[in-house]
C-alpha cells in the first residue's frame, strides 16, 4: 500500500506536486493519469525516495522508501527504461541490482525468462530496441518479487503484443494481491487495465476513484438536436424539466441530458417541429480527462483555430495504443420530425468518439 | 510467476551487499579496465621514454655535481598518465551513472545512499592502491634501464625510493577517490575531469605566481602538490622549501580528500537523483 500525505514537491516558483493526497491500496492496479508534465514522474520519484519531498510525506507499507530493510523485495519500479549503463550486459545490469538486495542470482535468470529476454541477455544494453530495454526494466522490477510495483508509462515504444504482455502483467501481478501503481497519459489505455484511477493535473489530484465510478460521472450520455425551429423545442424541452445545453460553437445544435433520443424525438412530432439531428453520443473517457486537466496542460498544441476532422486537438492522438478508434463525431441522419431519428453511440473507451470540437 | 528463490531470506541488505553489488559494477563495464590498463602500460612505457630521452643529460648533470632531474624521473611517467587514468577512473566511477540515468535505478534498489558512497570509495582505492603499486614497480624497474646503461641508475634501496613506490600507489588511491567525490559533487563526467585535471596540473602550478607567502602556502596545499611529495625521491631540487615533508604533504591530501569526499556524501544524500 502506497499512501501520500500533503506530498508537495516545489521547483523555485514551480509547483510539480501540490499536496497530493491519495491511498494506493494492494490487490487492485491503480492507474495515475495526467497530461505531460502534471507531476506523475515527480510524485513516483519521491514515492521511491530519489526525489525529496519539500512538504508532506509518501511512504510504502507505512515505511519511507529509504527506511525499508530490502526495498527490492519491498518495491519494484519501471521508472525510465534508458536509466541503465548501456555498457553492462543484461544479465549484469540485473545481477548488480540483485547483489546488492541480497537476492541469490537464480533469480536473475528466472526474470529474464519472464520478460523473455533470454536471447539477448548476455549483451550489452546500449543496442536494445526501447521495447527491450522496456521489458529490461520490468525484469529489474520484478527481481524482488516485491508486493508493490510502480510503473511509469510502461507500455511506451512497445509493439502491439508488448502492450497486450504488459497488460496481462500488470493485471495478474494485482490478481496475485500484489499493489500496482501505473502511470499514464493515454485514458483508453488505463480504461482497459486499472481497477482505480488517479488523475493528477498541474501537481493537484483531481480525481481518486473507481474506473467503474469514474466512468459513470464522467461519461455522461446526452442527445445531440439540430433542428430549424430550435428555439421553441428548446422551450419545451426545458419545460419538460430536462437539461438543455446550447453548444456554443457549434449550428445551434443543443445537448439534452436526462432524456432518450425516442422521448425528444416523440415530443418534436407530436408538436409538429422539424429535426435535422438527433443522435446519442457517449462523451469518450479520453474527453472526460482531457476536460478535467484542460487547465492543467503544460503544452498546448496550437490547434484552437483548427476543426480537427476526427475530434479534438491532436495532442492525445497519434499514440492509439488501444486500437478502439471508431466513428468519430455524431453524424446523426437529418430526419423529419415524429421520427425517433437515428443516434451513433460510440462505446466508452473511445477515444476519438465525441462531438467534433469541444 | 515463480516466488520460490526470491522470497527466501529477509533481514536487511546491509553494507556486504552494497559492496559486492559496487564491485560486480566496476568490473561489469569496460571502460574500468580500459583506464587500469592505460594506468599501467601508459605509465610504465612513459617513465622509460622519459629515462630514455633524459638518461644523457641527467648523466653529465650528475657528473658535473649539479643534476637538474632526479632519480625519481622513473617515475615521471606516473606523474602524467597515471594520475590522470586514476582520477578519471574515480570520476567515472559516479558520472556514468549520473550520465546513462542508472543512478536512478541504484537508488531505488538501495536508496542508503552513504553506504553506496562509502562502497565505491573502499573499492577504487584498494583496486587503484593494487594496480597502482604494480604500475609503480614497472616504472621504476622500466625507468630503469636506459638510466643504468648511462651508469646512473636508481637502486631500491636508495633512501626514499621504497616509499615513493609505496607513496605513488597510495597517491593514485587517494586520487581516484578524490575524482570520485568531485564526481559525486558535479555529477558530469567532463565538468568533474575538466575542473580536477585543470586542479592538479594547471591551477597547482599557478598558483605560485600569486606573490608572498598566500602564494607559497597555497602551491604548497594544492592537493596536487600535497600528494605527489610522496611519489619523490633523490636529489630533487625542484621543490626543495616548497613543499611539504613526503608524509605531512600526504597526510594534508588525505585531508582534503576525506573533506570533499564528506562534502559529496552531504550533497548525494540532499540532492534530487
Amino acid at each position: 500500500m502506497i499512501r501520500a500525505v500533503g506530498l508537495t514537491k516545489r521547483y523555485g516558483d514551480r509547483v510539480a506536486v501540490d499536496h497530493a493526497e491519495f491511498t494506493v491500496e494492494a490487490g487492485t492496479v491503480t492507474g495515475f493519469l495526467g497530461p505531460n508534465g502534471a507531476g506523475k514522474s515527480t510524485t513516483m520519484r519521491m514515492i521511491l525516495g530519489l526525489d525529496h519531498p519539500t512538504e508532506g510525506a509518501v511512504t510504502v507499507d507505512g515505511k519511507p522508501y529509504r527506511q525499508l530493510p530490502v526495498p527490492l523485495r519491498e518495491v519494484g519500479a519501471l521508472l525510465d527504461a534508458k536509466a541503465v549503463h548501456g555498457g553492462r550486459s543484461a544479465y549484469n545490469h540485473l545481477a548488480c541490482l540483485a547483489k546488492s538486495n541480497g537476492i541469490p542470482l537464480k533469480r536473475v535468470d528466472e526474470v529474464i525468462a519472464l520478460v523473455g529476454l533470454e536471447q539477448v541477455a548476455k549483451k550489452r544494453s546500449k543496442n536494445f530496441s526501447l521495447g527491450m530495454g522496456q521489458r529490461l526494466g520490468i525484469a529489474a522490477a520484478l527481481l524482488g518479487d516485491p508486493g508493490t510495483l510502480l510503473f511509469d508509462e510502461p507500455v511506451n515504444g512497445l509493439d502491439p503484443e508488448g502492450i497486450l504482455w504488459v497488460r496481462n502483467l500488470m493485471k495478474s501481478l494485482a490478481a496475485q494481491g500484489r499493489t500496482v501503481f501505473v502511470s499514464s497519459h493515454l485514458m483508453s489505455e488505463m480504461a482497459l487495465t486499472a481497477d482505480r484511477v488517479i488523475v493528477i493535473g498541474r501537481g493537484q489530484i483531481k480525481a481518486d476513484t473507481t474506473m467503474r465510478e469514474f466512468i459513470a460521472q464522467n461519461a455522461t450520455t446526452h442527445v445531440r438536436v439540430r433542428s430549424p425551429h430550435i428555439g421553441k423545442l428548446q422551450e419545451l424541452m426545458v419545460g419538460g424539466g430536462w437539461r438543455v445545453e446550447a453548444l456554443p460553437d457549434d449550428d445551434g445544435a443543443l445537448r439534452v441530458f436526462d432524456a432518450t433520443s425516442d422521448a425528444i424525438g416523440d415530443l418534436a412530432g407530436r408538436n409538429g417541429l422539424w429535426l435535422h439531428e438527433l443522435a446519442v453520443v457517449q462523451p469518450s473517457l479520453e474527453e472526460a480527462f482531457m476536460s478535467m486537466t484542460a487547465d492543467s496542460v503544460e503544452y498546448h498544441a496550437g490547434l484552437d483555430g483548427l476543426t480537427d476532422p476526427t475530434g479534438g486537438p491532436g495532442w492525445n492522438r497519434g499514440t492509439g495504443t488501444a486500437g478502439t478508434t471508431g466513428p468519430s463525431s455524431p453524424t446523426g441522419a437529418s430526419s423529419p420530425s415524429g421520427s425517433s431519428g437515428a443516434s451513433s453511440q460510440t462505446g466508452p473507451t473511445d477515444p476519438s468518439a465525441g462531438e467534433a470540437r469541444r | 510467476m515463480t516466488t520460490a528463490t526470491a522470497t527466501a531470506p529477509l533481514g536487511r541488505a546491509g553494507f556486504g551487499n552494497v559492496l559486492s553489488s559496487e564491485w560486480m559494477k566496476l568490473r561489469t563495464v569496460r571502460s574500468t579496465f580500459w583506464t587500469l590498463i592505460t594506468l599501467f602500460a601508459g605509465s610504465a612505457a612513459v617513465s622509460f621514454l622519459i629515462c630514455l630521452a633524459a638518461a644523457d643529460q641527467y648523466a653529465k648533470d650528475k657528473a658535473a655535481g649539479n643534476p637538474d632531474a632526479a632519480g625519481d624521473i622513473v617515475m615521471l611517467g606516473l606523474a602524467f598518465v597515471g594520475q590522470i587514468a586514476a582520477y578519471v577512473l574515480g570520476v567515472m566511477a559516479i558520472s556514468a551513472e549520473y550520465t546513462t540515468g542508472g543512478i536512478r535505478t541504484t537508488l531505488t534498489a538501495m536508496p542508503r545512499r552513504v553506504e553506496i558512497l562509502v562502497a565505491k570509495a573502499i573499492l577504487l582505492a584498494v583496486i587503484v592502491f593494487v594496480v597502482g603499486l604494480a604500475t609503480a614497480f614497472a616504472c621504476f624497474y622500466l625507468g630503469n634501464i636506459p638510466l643504468e646503461a648511462k651508469h646512473v641508475g636508481v637502486k631500491l634501496s636508495d633512501p626514499g625510493v621504497t616509499r615513493a613506490i609505496f607513496g605513488s600507489a597510495l597517491y593514485l588511491a587517494g586520487l581516484s577517490v578524490f575524482g570520485l567525490a568531485l564526481g559525486f559533487l558535479l555529477r558530469h563526467t567532463a565538468g568533474a575531469i575538466t575542473i580536477g585535471l585543470a586542479l592538479i596540473f594547471i591551477i597547482g602550478g599557478l598558483v605560485q605566481l600569486i606573490p608572498g607567502s598566500i602564494g607559497r602556502w597555497l602551491f604548497k596545499v594544492m592537493p596536487g602538490n600535497a600528494g605527489s611529495v610522496i611519489t619523490q625521491f633523490g636529489e630533487s631540487t625542484r621543490n626543495a622549501d616548497k613543499s611539504f615533508a613526503p608524509w605531512t604533504g600526504f597526510a594534508v591530501f588525505l585531508l582534503e580528500v576525506l573533506v570533499l569526499l564528506v562534502i559529496g556524501a552531504i550533497m548525494f544524500e540532499r540532492r534530487d537523483a
